[in-house]
């Protein structure tokens, strides 16, 4: 074509590219490191499988359909994106073929063909997208005009490159091929055009030209295709649509292991963190830069907010915005952070020398308050943590774990968090539980049961770890005794700690109280490490969560198991029988901590199904995609004023499916739950019973 | 303005309390801050924030209280006393009063703000007795204190029929109820923060007086024994037919427990 033309382009082209990409990640290296790049070939397998695979567009059943579009549109890109080389090339060589992808092999005769097929589906999947946004609305998107820019871009693209395909073919076949044009042609797998019927319909379009108008309409579509194309590749950047330059690095270093990255365990004997406010994240220049990649990534699908116990019950936490607005504000402040960051890197560790670096680094301090101005207070506190946004991310934005940061800035440096956490607090400082009970009350439910105390019997194989409402919450006690009685069934050697356990610190930590946390969790690890318990029996998922994931971080290391995932075992092992005799239908509400963050949701299956002579009905909600309760993440410490109760949403998704009890597996949905029903007066009508209370119940 | 509030380190009434020959079994036992007291350092704290009042804190008692004025320097109290003397283990409130009164008049205070009583004694005697000794106002359970002017304050105190509000003239002490404030938590950093402040440790002698000066040799009251409460038994519980229930109840009120 023109060589000084198709240079121009592809200089200032992939100039401003570069210079944007640049910019953009300088800003991530301005921002706190974290560590993602070890266990590559994990990392590898999750991007071509979350990533290149699009598991989570495609592998949703409830928006499977336009799953399917989204990825038949990537992997259409995916495709083209070797066509748009030798488009490249074309500019310089007549002709121009890639190795081992020209006419002299099948591999280039198939590409052709897939990439003619490719473009047909990608346009029209364009069009089903325009369909959508247009006249279906969907209401989890966000109808921006960047995304009919964007969609129309792709359509200009696949038009341009099927219409100039098509002039080729018609000047080539009708014309007698007056300029020469280049087309496959081998004697073993025949020519170019009988592979891409595409092609050659997007010819029978525009045979009404002359040579001389079919010439200048394949020049024209040459040049819009190239034109557009770096067109649309310096605007990704600048909106919504970087992710198709950042999901596969986002999903590449997502979290390995434990569902999102997990809480720092802050040193809170530095003086110097205290003065220097470096604890959570009060400020942007805190946020990590993987942190950042993940603002840099949301695609504003909508997907976290509509599974958002939150945002369906009318609260202020809308985690599309939350996003966008960290991003822009991340945007707004660049120059300042990355020369914030130039001046952090002088800091020589010396008081004095950096006296003067820290009044210039002051300087960049942005004029809005990360929490207050920029992110408001309602929002940050109305998580549950509930992790059903990150679940569904198809992109794997981790939206929980910067939450919590940003908690902590506030409850740690500021002192700013809801009051009610406040009795909350003071009950755990005195007396290791939220609701304040003497500590020396904490056993008092087991009076009675003969059930050992680690004191008495340290050698016991297991601990049963009662937490804090099983052991002071008059209705969460019943599920205590409940277990009390499957495991003396089941002839389990287990015990207690008694008085010597506390609250194992999750509200306090997920509010942002990493100091009350670290004092609970020290205390406890220093008696489990006493008594050199390695087998830990749960009965809360928040305890069994902080036990497993966040005791490791202060040396407690423990194998600890669920209950209901224990008695499936012991049902498995035949160490307990139980009668199918439980009437009625019966339902599961899968707790957050047992499912999204444990991966559990096989064994209170197994088990509700052994019980139940019905067998098991599915909530419309339910597995990856359970419904929040609304306790967790500390919240069920605090009040909710804002919009309708999640528990009482939740509730009436229950009593919808008309069940007669609703199974959980969680003292904290134990509770909402069956204050929902009251709420809803349909407390008599379903029942809400643990796991092990109905196991317990059914012991044959 | 100056102000100086007291606060009294006290068993936690939380927990099960076991008395054996009447003492108290010291194994289980944890202690904390009055809470009434608690809520004397939020009102002196808030009145610090809203007229840059400086506040002072004073406890007293035998052993370290460390715990409790670090506590109350998260709080965002600026100065304080400990009074740490063996003798004052066993003291009655006069005798705490006149110490209080020391403590006042060696810093000549605008207004001193007490917790209206002590969760382990209940006395509510301290403060009221220190306007005694001091001869300046005194008004208890207050659940509001405006500040009207530099000698001048307005408080409303809970009184039988309503809410009274009294104006005072500084000098003068008042002992505050629960429902003046919440109290903060304090903030993490100002807990961190607070472990550098230092508090202001002396024995009677220090404070420029004896035990036999602020009376404690003479007491006006002492505690003999102490006595575990008798256990509520538990009631009955009817089911059934309520005609036929009332008439066991009231059977019952008559003829076992006769109080009809």
């Amino acid at each position: 074509m023109s060589p000084l033309f198709m240079t121009l382009l592809l200089v200032v082209g992939l100039g401003i590219f570069a210079r944007t990409m640049y910019q953009r990640i300088l800003l991530l290296m301005a921002l706190e490191p974290t560590d993602r790049f070890n266990r590559i070939k994990d990392r590898l397998k999750n991007m071509v499988v979350i990533a290149l695979g699009q598991k989570r567009l495609v592998g949703r059943k409830k928006e499977r359909a336009s799953g399917i579009m989204h990825a038949l549109i990537f992997w259409g890109f995916c495709v083209l994106l070797i066509r748009s080389i030798t488009l490249y090339g074309e500019g310089y060589v007549h002709g121009f073929q890639l190795p081992l992808l020209g006419e002299s092999s099948i591999l280039g005769y198939l590409y052709i063909f897939l990439k003619d097929i490719m473009e047909g589906v990608v346009l029209i999947m364009v069009i089903w997208a325009f369909y959508r946004r247009l006249v279906v609305k969907p209401p989890r998107l966000h109808n921006t005009w960047e995304a009919y820019l964007v969609l129309g871009m792709i359509g200009v693209l696949m038009i341009s490159d099927l219409l100039y395909d098509g002039a080729r073919f018609n000047l080539i076949t009708s014309y007698g091929n007056p300029g020469d044009l280049h087309f496959f042609n081998n004697p073993t797998f025949g020519q170019e055009f009988v592979w891409t019927p595409v092609t050659i319909l997007a010819g029978n379009v525009i045979s009404g030209f002359s040579a001389t108008g079919m010439e200048r309409v394949m020049g024209l579509m040459f040049w819009i295709h190239i034109i557009t194309q770096l067109t649309f590749l310096n605007f990704l950047p600048l909106g919504k649509h970087f992710h198709v330059i950042t999901s596969l690095p986002n999903v590449f270093l997502k979290s390995l292991d434990y569902p999102h990255e997990k809480i720092k365990l802050l040193d809170l004997e530095d003086e110097s963190v205290w003065e220097d406010e470096t604890l959570g994240v009060n400020h942007l220049h805190q946020l990590n830069w993987k942190q950042g990649l993940d603002l840099y990534t949301c695609t504003e699908c909508g997907r976290c907010k509509e599974v958002c116990p939150t945002y369906v019950t009318d609260k202020p936490l809308n985690l599309h915005d939350f996003n966008d607005t960290l991003k822009a504000e991340l945007y707004a402040n660049a120059d300042n952070l990355i020369l914030r960051a130039k001046l952090a890197k002088t800091l020589t560790g010396d008081e004095e020398a950096d006296a003067k670096t820290k009044e210039k680094i002051a300087v960049f301090k942005p004029e809005k308050a990360l929490v207050g101005d920029v992110i408001a207070l309602d929002t940050l506190w109305a998580c549950t943590t509930c992790r059903a946004c990150e679940q569904v991310c198809p992109v794997t934005i981790e939206h929980v774990p910067r939450i919590i940061a940003m908690r902590q800035g506030q409850t740690l440096m500021q002192g700013e968090y809801p009051e009610e956490l406040n009795t909350a607090f003071k009950g755990l400082e005195r007396n290791g539980n939220p609701w304040g009970i003497g500590y020396d009350k904490r056993a008092d439910w087991a009076e009675g049961l003969d059930v050992k105390l680690m004191a008495d019997h340290p050698d016991a194989e297991y601990l049963l770890w009662v937490g804090c409402a099983g052991s002071f919450d008059d209705r969460t006690q019943k599920v205590s005794k409940a277990l009390v009685k499957i495991l003396k069934a089941a002839d389990v050697d287990f015990a207690i700690l008694g008085t010597e356990e506390k609250c194992t610190g999750d509200f306090a930590r997920r509010s942002g109280n990493e100091m009350m946390y670290q004092m609970m969790a020290t205390e406890n690890i220093e008696v489990l490490n006493g008594y050199s318990v390695k087998k830990i029996i749960a009965a809360c998922p928040h305890c069994l969560n902080t036990l497993k994931h966040d005791y490791p971080q202060m040396g407690g290391h423990y194998e600890v198991v669920h209950h209901s995932d224990f008695i499936n075992q012991l049902i498995a092992d035949g160490k307990i029988r139980v009668n199918k005799s439980l009437a009625g239908a019966l339902t599961y509400h899968d707790p957050c901590y047992l499912g999204r963050y444990n991966d559990i949701y096989d064994a209170p299956r197994n088990v509700l199904n052994t019980l139940s002579s019905q067998g098991l009905n599915e909530l419309p909600r339910h597995g990856t995609e359970s419904f929040c309760c609304g306790a967790g993440g500390g919240r069920m410490w605090m009040e909710e004023t804002i919009g309708s109760r999640i528990n009482v949403e939740r509730s009436r998704e229950i009593v919808d499916e008309k069940a007669d009890t609703v199974a959980v597996g969680c003292p904290f949905c134990l509770t909402m739950i069956e204050d929902g029903m009251k709420e809803l007066d349909k407390d008599e009508q379903v029942k809400t019973r643990d796991i092990a209370e109905l196991v317990a119940e059914h012991l044959a | 303005m100056k102000i100086l509030t007291t606060v009294k380190k006290v068993v936690d009434v939380e927990l099960n309390i076991h008395v054996e020959n009447g003492a108290i079994l010291e194994k289980g036992l944890q202690y904390v801050i009055n809470a009434w007291d608690e809520n004397a350092v939020e009102a002196a704290v808030q009145l610090k924030e809203s007229h840059k009042a400086d506040t002072t804190l004073v406890s007293m008692g035998s052993g370290d209280n460390t715990d409790i004025i670090r506590k109350c320097y998260a709080m965002g109290i600026d100065n304080a006393i400990h009074i740490d003397d063996p003798n004052l283990a066993k003291a009655d409130s006069p005798t705490f009063a006149r110490v209080l009164q020391k403590v006042f008049e060696a810093g000549e205070y605008d207004l001193v703000i007490t917790g209206k009583q002590a969760q382990d004694t209940d006395a509510g005697q301290a403060g009221i007795m220190l306007a005694e000794f001091l001869d300046i106002p005194c008004v208890s359970n207050v659940i509001e204190i405006k500040v009207t002017d530099e000698s001048h304050i307005q408080v409303s105190r809970l009184g039988d029929e309503g809410t009274e509000i009294v104006d005072l003239t500084l000098p003068a002490v008042v002992t505050v109820s629960d429902g003046i404030n919440e109290p903060r938590l304090p903030a993490m950093r100002g807990i961190m923060m607070a472990k550098k402040k230092k508090i202001n440790v002396m024995d009677l002698a220090g404070l420029g007086t004896s035990f036999e000066d602020v009376g404690g040799t003479d007491p006006k009251s002492e505690i003999v024994e102490f006595m575990a409460m008798e256990k509520r038994k538990g009631g009955q519980k009817f089911e059934g037919d309520p005609a036929e229930i009332t008439a066991k109840v009231v059977d019952l009120l008559v003829n076992e427990a006769k109080v009809l």
